[in-house]
Order: C-alpha cells, then structure tokens, then sequence
C-alpha cells in the first residue's frame, strides 16, 4: 500500500505535507505527552507490531503483494490521534532505513494509512460496540483498512489524471488492483489481527477505555 | 488478355524485378549481440517479482522521453542497451502503486559507440536495505523499541 518517492508530484506532496505537519504536532503531543507515560509501553509493543505485520507481504492474483496496516488496534484502544502518531513512526523507519515508501510521500501514507483509516475504524467501533464488543472491532479494522486502501488508490488516481509521467496507470485500474484484495482478504484478516491483539491486551489487563 | 496488356504486365514485373531496394526497404533486418544490455530485476522484500509492471527507462542524454518503455517480465526482469556512459533512471510500478525510482550507473568501453560492458554485476538496492526479509521486521522492531524506551525513561525521570 505504500506509495514510493518518485511516483507523486509536489501538487500532492507538498499539500499533503502541510496538512499532515500540525497533526503530527498535535498527535504527538496527545500520545506521547507527560500524562501518557504509563501507556508507552502498550504503545510501543503495538507500534512495533505493526512495523512487523507490515513487513509480511501476501501475496494476491495479479502478481503483487498487499500487507495489513495494523494501527486499527490503536485508534480503538487510545484514539485515532496515537494510530496517527504511532504510524507516522512505522512509515518514518520505513522510508529511512528500509527505503519502503518514502520521505516525500510521508504525509500521504501517514493520512491514509494512520489517520483516515483508523480514525473510520474507532468511528465504526463507536457506533456498533454496543451490540458486540468484537465484531466491532472486527467491522472497525475491517472498514478501517477499506478506508485506508481507498485513499491511497484515489491519491494515485488523481495523480494519473493530473500527470500520468510520474504514475501511468490509470485510477480504474489501480482501484481494481488494490481495492479487491483489500476486501476479500486482507481486510479480513486484518480484523482477525485487531481481535487477536485486543484479546491479548485484555489478558495483560492493559486495555483502557478509548 | 491482349498483347498490350500482356506486355504492360511484363514491363511492370520487369520493372520491380530490377528495382530491388524498394521491395527490401519493407523487409526486417535484425542482429543478436549478447552481453550488451543491461539488466534490472525489481521484487518485493520477500523474494516476489515485481512481475508484467510498467517500466520505462530514462537515459542521461535525455531526462524527459523514455528510452525505452515496456512491462517487467513474469521474474520482474526489465533490460535496455544504454548507448551513453552515466546514470540512467528506471522506474517500475505496478498497478497497486509499489514500484522503484532508481538510478543505474553504466560505464561504457573506451572506444565503443553502444553499449558495452555490463555495469557492476548485481548493484541492488543500496545499503541497509539490501537486509534480508527476515533480518528487516527484527531491525525495525529494535528501532521502535529503542524510540519509545528512550521516551519512557525521559518520562518517568521528569515525573
């Protein structure tokens, strides 16, 4: 899902960038700021669980891979603004020392994959956790992801429209290629993952009220 | 057929028989020359080809038209005889968007006017990213841990 250096113009990067830069301020204010202290260590375990989930490619018809994203957990858990921080992190390492994704495109990976995403994911547990806890976290991460693949295939879309130099496929066959993946496979399992972490949490009796 | 008509037709075949070249400007030629071409394989961090992506290559002596455009092969492979020393850019991207952006450094033989010896055998992607798929998780997971660890400390010192 990762966008690469070299494949968006500035007409997105560099918007994106300034919208992006006061909410990663925000964010990290909010998640890592003094009353936070205790959770750092729940917050750390699971960011470095979504570095590795997003390492672990699988593999999809057509002769590419997709990843799960794995920061729903964090949105339902402490809010979308740590996923948005947290994940801003996973893409930071990413693009420095692994050369996936990259410096420039930071600011789109981050709102989609960070804050769009997982922000619809804890609006979607909101709204059904009164019925059952788990399948709403399970329809959250599993609409969270949809969200997240969605932003980015209409990111590179609008780039083939506004310049097909820097990206030559075109949106209908970029939205086909990431978004039927996305909701037969990875989706679910991405929401299985949500499930299993949440479990976990629960038996560390570290989950607290979002 | 009458005498004239046949007659035209003899002048005409005749005609086109001692006119070569213009029937061999349709035919193709080709030649093989093998080792000249430079060969580029792009693939996902767990060893999966980037396979049927579209690619297009970029030469040194003219940044802005593709020297050569195409798709990557079923084992993500793409190849272009360079005719000019320097860096040519690839780049390769598929249909979700993964792709590269990378230069390729290409030398050529004093002497030569193509292409030549092939660039340093197996350049890869530089650095720390050439770590194995299993080596990356591990080095990343130590990165973050060593992010929050510190602020942790940081935090709990202050307070």
């Amino acid at each position: 899902m990762h966008v690469p250096d070299g494949f968006l113009s500035p007409q997105i990067t560099v918007p994106a960038w300034g919208a992006a830069a006061p909410l990663w301020v925000w964010a990290v204010r909010r998640t890592f700021g003094a009353s936070a202290t205790e959770m750092l260590p729940a917050v750390g375990t699971l960011t470095a669980l979504a570095f590795v989930v997003q390492s672990i490619l699988i593999p999809v018809p057509g002769g590419t891979s997709a990843h799960l994203v794995g920061v729903a957990v964090l949105a339902l858990v402490y809010g979308p603004l740590a996923s948005f921080a947290c994940e801003s992190l996973v893409l930071l390492v990413q693009a420095v020392f692994f050369g996936a994704g990259g410096f420039t495109v930071l600011g789109v990976n981050a709102l989609a994959m960070g804050l769009l995403g997982p922000g619809a994911a804890w609006l979607v547990h909101r709204a059904l956790r009164r019925f059952s806890e788990r399948a709403a976290a399970f329809a959250g991460a599993w609409v969270g992801l949809q969200i997240s693949t969605l932003a980015i295939s209409l990111v590179l879309g609008l780039q083939n429209r506004l310049s097909s130099h820097y990206l030559p496929v075109p949106f209908p066959v970029v939205a086909t290629a990431m978004m039927l993946p996305s909701l037969t496979v990875v989706g679910v399992v991405e929401g299985l993952y949500t499930l299993f972490t949440l479990s976990l949490l629960r038996k560390a009796k570290l989950l607290a009220a979002p | 057929m009458s005498r004239r008509a046949t007659a035209c037709a003899a002048a005409l075949t005749l005609a086109v028989g001692l006119a070569p070249h213009s029937a061999r400007a349709h035919e193709i030629l080709h030649e093989v020359e093998r080792g000249r071409a430079v060969a580029l394989r792009a693939y996902f961090t767990d060893g999966e080809p980037l396979a049927y992506a579209q690619a297009e290559v970029y030469s040194p002596a003219d940044p802005k038209s593709p020297h050569w455009k195409g798709r990557t092969d079923r084992n993500g492979w793409l190849a272009f005889v360079p005719d000019v020393a320097g860096t040519w850019r690839v780049r390769v991207v598929d249909a979700t968007g993964h792709g590269i952006d990378t230069g390729v450094e290409v030398a050529l033989p004093a002497g030569l006017a193509g292409p030549a010896a092939p660039p340093d055998g197996g350049a890869r992607s530089g650095g720390i990213a050439t770590i194995g798929f299993v080596l990356r998780p591990v080095v990343g997971v130590a990165l973050i841990a060593a992010v929050f660890g510190a602020l942790y400390l940081y935090r709990r010192r202050r307070s």
